[in-house]
């Protein structure tokens, strides 16, 4: 049976190694499960095969022959086709077009607009159960919900007749009767031949649809299991693994809860966000988990004013507050390391001098005007050397950095306004082994000052190492809490899927 | 042989940084006009017509102020109302002075006024209602011509002060006219205010990111809305100038230099996209510009050459500035 088989893929992101030696063998006619922790690698996976992204070293075979995929053109060509979470339809653009987007000039000269329209039909009939009513060839696209849009998504690959299909977390939106549909759909292409790699959070939903399962960890290979001859306790204890403990919290006496926090946040709405209320109380960490993107980056900018969200109150040491954007949250002694750190923390084409004066430079300037150079320069050399941050020359750009010390620059330009809360969001995300442990102990370092911190991570093992309570979201509410000794990798793993199995059997 | 390399090595990376720099680029691109002029046509180089050349130059100059402030604040920046602005400057300033130095300092306040206004309507209009900048200055022209034909009834009075008129046109120190010594002034002020003031890195921290700028407590509208009232109060002060050279006004007096103050702006090596540059780059820019249409016109160059000519040497300069920075990073 034909197959199309990727062995040894490596792939360094700056100081992270992503994948080390991966592989993955889909044969035709069958679904392949791809399982792991987030941040395992599968995602990075997915891409080295639909071209999305180049792997430093891979073989890929398809039929036993070399493949050469330097760029989604060449997936497109041997018909390997993706459904990524993240959507990549045109919001302005009509159902009908999006679905045929891009094969229109491959089939140019032939095909006629009209007969690839009784294709787009005859595909809206078959989703129309579970699409909702008034939704037609021409409804423009922006206007759907999420779940409506992820099954377009995926109509829009199928129509494009793939031989080899991944579908990485399309079901992360979905209803059940949605995923029903999809299944039956997927079973349909299986039986014509077409394999299969799905990649979801959803135990159940792995365990329903897939023939084999492959699950890597830390970007290796953890083993591949026939789904028949196994069960859901036996893909978590895979995934997590046996060796993964984290360290714990260490020897750091849990922080007093008693006292009046230094946060409090009640009744927070925004969009992807219901209702979140929480407390943060000197020296104490407080974690995000759950799967990622369901609120925890928004629950940041939210409480920060830096994205429109209503609270019912926010206390800052007892004294209501209310952001109405990121400056007044600053005055008031929050800080914010946002998520994206090249698009929403730097500016890259400055200096790093400039990136780490800008929060406090008015603080430091002469009637608030003027620019005492030697001031701007005595507190970035001392973040510089508190940090231990590797530079040039404070006037070298800071894109010149690599990912750790670009991110010690974010932090830096924090730690200069001296915040009595601060708000992480995924702070060691592609940052080096080495700088992450120094990004822990300047947060250590923080709360051991009386800092209130909230940490969002993508990262388990990161969670478990540093908070000490972590609030488990699932689609913007917080689902359970998990404290002290109970923050632990295999628990937060446990209970980001244990709420999406709940939520499968509810819906 | 690495090793006898090494120690010449930061030398030598130090002098690359100079010669790849646009700010060097340009001003050697400005020496050699003047020299090829002195070739093709002895008398070019000479003193005093250098000294005249700069004097033209300054009206530009100073009008760019504000195109290099808009363009280094990001999101698309460009004001493309900036002539239409400096000429109405002009002419108010020309009616209210109406040949009486007495006037004269009024003469200059309420243009100045003027310009602001439309700044900040500019700025409004692209802070808040999300116009795009190319869209909304090119409104802002058509509103300001309006504004313009309105005031005059379509025939421009009035006359430049004799003061302003001297400032301009009578050579002072070393044989050099007054506006130049304000533009010189102005050159140190600007870029003292850009690099120096809490003001002037709010301005790059805008134009380089904003979502960034805005998260870090940076008042992003707030420095968009300066940046274009900045920028029409440039163009009305180059306007005022300008009415000093030309003593009394036409309805188009200033309206043909918007697009040479983009241009010197970009010969000065600010980024197109933002975040980076200065002005000092600018003032060199308007001196290439001015020197190049001087030396076309001396060299008796019918008008389509001359355009032609220039806009391939400003495409050269791009082209030589992309390459200069991909090899950087």
């Amino acid at each position: 049976m034909a197959s199309l088989d990727i062995t040894g893929v490596d792939k360094r992101y700056g100081g992270v190694q992503a994948l080390k030696g991966a592989s993955l063998s889909v044969a035709e006619g069958e679904v392949h499960g791809l399982l792991g922790p987030n941040g395992s690698g599968k995602s990075t996976l997915n891409k080295v095969m639909a071209g999305a992204v180049r792997p430093d070293a891979a073989t890929i075979r398809l039929d036993g022959q070399d493949l050469r995929i330097h760029g989604p053109q060449d997936a497109h060509h041997h018909r390997i086709e993706s459904v990524y979470q993240q959507l990549s339809l045109i919001p302005h653009l009509t159902v009908a077009e999006n679905l045929v987007l891009g094969t229109e000039a491959a089939r140019a000269g032939w095909l006629t607009p009209k007969a690839q329209l009784v294709e787009v039909d005859a595909m809206l009939e078959r989703l129309s159960p579970v699409l909702g009513g008034g939704i037609g060839p021409r409804t423009r696209v922006g206007s759907l919900n999420p779940g409506t849009k992820q099954l377009l998504e995926f109509a829009k690959v199928v129509l494009r007749r793939p031989r080899f299909l991944v579908l990485d977390e399309a079901t992360a939106s979905l209803h059940r009767d949605q995923v029903a549909l999809l299944f039956a759909m997927v079973r349909e292409l299986t039986a014509e031949g077409v394999g299969v790699v799905f990649v979801s959070h959803r135990m159940e939903e792995v365990l329903d649809l897939c023939d084999r399962a492959t699950i890597i960890r830390n970007g290796l290979n953890v083993a591949t299991v026939d789904v028949k001859d196994t069960d859901e306790q036996e893909l978590v204890r895979l995934m997590v693994g046996d060796l993964a403990r984290a360290a714990g919290r260490g020897e750091r006496p849990a922080p007093s809860r008693d006292g009046q926090p230094v946060l409090s946040v009640r009744g927070l709405q925004a969009e992807g966000l219901a209702d979140v209320s929480l407390d943060v109380h000197p020296g104490e960490i407080v974690g995000l988990g759950g799967l990622q993107g369901q609120g925890q980056s928004e629950l940041l900018t939210g409480i920060f004013g830096a994205s429109p969200a209503q609270a019912e109150r926010i206390e800052v040491a007892g004294d209501p507050v209310e952001f109405r954007n990121p400056r007044s949250a600053i005055a008031a002694g929050l800080a914010l390391v946002p998520g994206d750190r090249a698009s929403e923390g730097l500016y890259s084409v400055r200096s790093i001098q400039e990136n780490i004066s800008t929060v406090t430079l008015g603080r430091r300037a002469r009637a608030g005007l003027v620019i005492d150079a030697r001031a701007e320069k005595e507190a970035a050399t001392s973040q510089v050397d508190a940090l231990r941050i590797k530079i040039g020359a404070l006037a070298d750009a800071v894109s010149t950095l690599s990912g750790g010390n670009a991110q010690k620059v974010v932090v830096a330009k924090w730690l200069l306004s001296e915040p009595r809360i601060v708000l992480l969001d995924d702070p060691t995300k592609g940052v080096d082994v080495g700088a992450k442990a120094e990004i822990y102990a300047i947060i250590r370092d923080l709360t051991a000052q009386g800092v209130g911190v909230i940490l969002n991570s993508s990262d388990d093992v990161e969670l478990a190492e540093l908070a000490d309570r972590v609030l488990v979201l699932y689609e913007g509410r917080i689902v359970q809490e998990l404290e002290g000794t109970d923050v632990t990798h295999d628990n937060l793993v446990a209970a980001a899927l244990r709420i999406s199995d709940d939520d499968t059997k509810e819906s | 042989m690495t090793a006898m390399q090494s120690p010449a090595a930061p030398t030598a990376a130090r002098w690359r940084a100079i010669v790849t720099d646009p700010i060097f680029i340009a001003a050697a691109v400005a020496v050699a006009i003047v020299l090829v002029g002195q070739l093709v046509s002895p008398g070019f180089g000479a003193y005093s017509q250098v000294v005249g050349m700069v004097r033209v130059a300054s009206f530009l100059g100073i009008m760019a102020i504000g195109q290099t402030i808009v363009i280094l604040s990001g999101g698309d920046g460009i004001d493309l109302s900036v002539g239409k602005t400096a000429t109405l400057g002009a002419i108010v300033a020309a009616r209210i002075m109406d040949g009486s130095d007495s006037r004269l300092l009024l003469g200059i306040l309420v243009p100045v006024l003027v310009g602001a206004v439309i700044g900040l309507v500019n700025g409004l209009g692209i802070a808040y209602l999300r116009i795009p900048p190319f869209v909304m200055t090119l409104g802002m022209t058509g509103v300001v011509a309006g504004i313009a034909l309105a005031y005059t009834g379509g025939a421009a009075a009035g006359r430049s002060a004799p003061a302003l008129t001297g400032l301009v046109n009578n050579r002072g120190l070393f044989d050099v006219p007054g506006v130049v010594y304000v533009w010189i002034v102005l050159i140190v002020a600007v870029t003292w205010l850009l690099r120096r003031s809490v003001a002037g890195w709010n301005i790059y921290a805008v134009g380089s990111n904003r979502v960034a700028a805005n998260l870090s407590g940076v008042p992003v509208r707030r420095n968009v809305i300066m940046a274009y009232v900045a920028s029409s109060v440039f163009a009305c002060l180059g306007g005022i100038l300008l009415l000093g050279y030309t003593e009394s006004v036409f309805l188009n007096l200033a309206d043909s230099y918007t697009l040479p103050t983009v241009a010197a702006v970009i010969i000065g090596g600010t980024l197109a996209s933002g975040g980076v540059g200065g002005y000092l780059g600018t003032a060199i820019g308007a001196l290439v510009l001015t020197f190049l249409t001087s030396l076309l016109s001396t060299m008796n160059m019918p008008e389509s050459w001359r355009t032609i000519t220039s806009g391939v040497v400003l495409l050269v300069l791009l082209g030589m500035y992309g390459r200069q920075r991909k090899l950087r990073t």
